[in-house]
């Protein structure tokens, strides 16, 4: 088969370019590695702006905006429901009320911060899930990469495999976290570079707001009108879109994965730290720009999207065909870099939170207690190897049962959703006690899984599988909170005093800036008000 | 050259920070590949141009990105100079 799109010697410098500067980055953060702090969590040095766009960055990896314009192009203007319901209301959140304890503990990871508030239990449970499925993940989006690439631009699929992990390996070795933060800071803007001028194109060519009103059905042109009708292309309700994917599943993502928490704990003080979700969240209410709009503009413009061809149009091309439809080489090569980039940021990011997770909370709690920092510095930079040296293998794997990859999905959302309870009464009732926090976690995690297999096996019916995801999300939250609440009313507490520091009304309160321009709470709040009015005005 | 070490918060307290400002890197990127677009743009025919609806993107977007590279590099050395004094 040919190749879809044929790159030329311009397009390559372009992508040339951008491996070479994410090496010497790498390089020159090498002498700055001296501790563990430095290699795990920058030092904590690094200032909000820089944490916040890798924070948005860290969730823009290119399967992301891939399966997004997918969405735009099946569910229409609904998908805004991924962004301005489903993580500004969480990333404020997890800004003005979460951080303080997350960074005020001075907690190196997420794990850590079950540990000193629940028990061991609760945090090995907790680690031991994340780390595999990190370094899982890392493989899984390896793989996509190599079969992007090999579909569209003829690259051998081995050969894409080990390039990437080879300039991930190289770079995360020398910088550690810095280098994965920088690398995704450099993404944000080759994304938004490479990607809009296929929406400029596409509006033109379409003739604007006013070409999508003119020519596509009114159900794709509104998020929240047809919710819970049989016109809307989600099939989703109020319940499952607010509840569902709202309040569990992008509650749990933004506050709870460790992956985009990092990012926050490695800004250099409790200021930056609270800021850094919230200054992501700007830019990411207007992601749906880059998503939504070329989604919209493949079903008007592209053949495979005709009416015609609709019922087995493959969504999940429509990105890649508008880039052959409109780019010219030179800017071809632009947006390809652009995936590139936020391929190989997503496996960094993985890579980096697996390393510190097996380091601090598996290696350094389980296996070898007690050691030097710098013992614990040379076990993270291994652990690095060995995660890439996994992610390979599972890439290898992946492609020989490309089923799998869908299963690991699955479980992982197994283990995402109920972690949210656990950590909202953690740090709001300081009545949960340890083993309360670990069967709660424990039973969430299996009410999700049990819930899957209903649905599978017919017991349960939902008008679409998006439905049943959301749902399944709000019955594992339920569980683990029910169950968490009620062991704890039967197990022994905590003394107060040691929980000071890890429980909203046993902590000080963090002194808000001086300044009302640099105070999170300020800019939470206009963002917040800025998703409610974009929300009516797509209604 | 591109380092710049910085002092760490002073509510923290703590040693030195790593912070390699990014705005350079970030700014020689963007510039590289807004001169290479823009020259590209220059010496090539009208014709590569049907598909982005007549529109030289090469031309104008490696302007654009050399205007967000420059002041990017722009940032970086006020803030130098400023830190130096």
């Amino acid at each position: 088969m040919d190749p879809v799109i044929t790159l030329n010697a311009v397009d390559y410098a372009i992508i040339g370019g951008y491996i070479l500067v994410m090496i010497l980055v790498g390089y020159s953060l090498k002498k700055y590695m001296k501790t563990g702090e430095d290699f795990f969590l920058s030092g904590r040095s690094l200032p909000g702006w820089i944490t916040g766009l890798a924070f948005l960055s860290a969730n823009l990896g290119a399967l992301e905006v891939i399966g997004m314009v997918a969405n735009s192009a099946k569910y229409g203007i609904a998908t805004i429901h991924f962004y301005w319901v489903g993580a500004i209301p969480a990333m404020v959140f997890l800004g003005i009320f979460m951080m303080p304890f997350y960074y005020g503990s001075r907690v190196r990871t997420v794990p850590e911060y079950l540990k000193l508030r629940y028990n061991e239990a609760t945090r090995g449970l907790n680690a031991i899930s994340f780390a595999i499925m990190t370094v899982l993940m890392s493989g899984i989006s390896l793989y996509a990469m190599a079969l992007l690439f090999k579909l569209m631009l003829g690259w051998s699929l081995t050969g894409s495999i080990l390039f990437g992990a080879v300039v991930v390996l190289l770079y995360v070795f020398w910088g550690g976290l810095s280098s994965s933060i920088y690398n995704e800071v450099i993404q944000f803007f080759l994304i938004w570079l490479g990607l809009l001028p296929i929406v400029f194109l596409g509006l033109k060519e379409v003739g604007g707001f006013a070409g999508f009103v003119a020519k596509l059905k009114e159900p794709l042109l509104h998020s929240a009108k047809y919710l819970g009708t049989s016109a809307n292309p989600l099939g989703v309700d109020w319940f499952g879109v607010v509840m569902g994917l709202g309040f569990v599943l992008s509650f749990g993502y933004w506050t709870t994965d460790f992956l985009v928490v990092q990012r926050a704990l490695a800004s250099k003080n409790i200021n930056a730290a609270r800021m850094t979700p919230i200054i992501a969240a700007f830019p990411k209410m207007l992601v749906p720009i880059i998503v939504v709009i070329p989604g919209l503009v493949a079903l008007l413009v592209l053949p495979e999207f005709s009416q015609a061809a609709l019922p087995t149009a493959d969504y999940n091309s429509a990105l890649i065909l508008l880039m052959k439809h409109y780019l010219p080489n030179g800017l071809l090569g632009l947006a390809i870099t652009a995936l590139l980039a936020s391929f190989m940021s997503g496996m960094a990011g993985n890579v980096t939170a697996f390393n510190t997770i097996w380091t601090y909370d598996i290696y350094g709690s389980y296996i070898k207690k007690g050691k030097s920092d710098s013992h614990y510095l040379r076990v993270g930079k291994y652990a690095t190897v060995f995660g890439v040296a996994i992610s390979v293998g599972t890439a290898y794997i992946v492609q020989s049962f490309p089923n799998i990859m869908d299963y690991m999905q699955l479980v992982f959302s197994f283990f995402n959703a109920p972690l949210f309870a656990t950590f909202l009464l953690g740090m709001f009732w300081a009545g949960a006690t340890g083993w309360g926090g670990f069967f709660g976690l424990l039973v969430g995690i299996l009410t999700a899984a049990v819930h899957y297999l209903l649905y599978r096996l017919g017991v349960l019916h939902y008008a679409s599988d998006m439905a049943a995801n959301f749902y399944q999300a709000w019955w594992a939250w339920l569980a683990d909170f029910v169950v968490t609440i009620g062991v704890s009313l039967f197990t022994a507490k905590r003394k107060p005093e040691e929980l000071a520091g890890l429980v909203f009304g046993l902590t000080p309160k963090t002194k808000a800036a001086a300044r009302w321009l640099a105070r999170p709470a300020v800019w939470g709040i206009l963002a917040i008000v800025i998703a409610i009015v974009l929300n009516i005005i797509f209604w | 050259m591109n380092e710049k070490i910085e002092m760490k918060d002073q509510e923290t307290g703590m040693g030195q920070g790593h912070v390699l400002d990014l705005k350079l890197p970030i700014g020689w990127l963007l510039s590289a590949y807004g001169v290479l677009l823009g020259i590209y743009g220059l010496v090539t025919k009208k014709e590569m141009y049907a598909k982005s609806l007549g529109f030289n993107l090469n031309v104008v977007w490696g302007a654009l990105m050399l205007a967000i590279g420059a002041g990017f590099l722009l940032a970086a050395f006020l803030k130098k100079d400023k830190a130096g004094r």
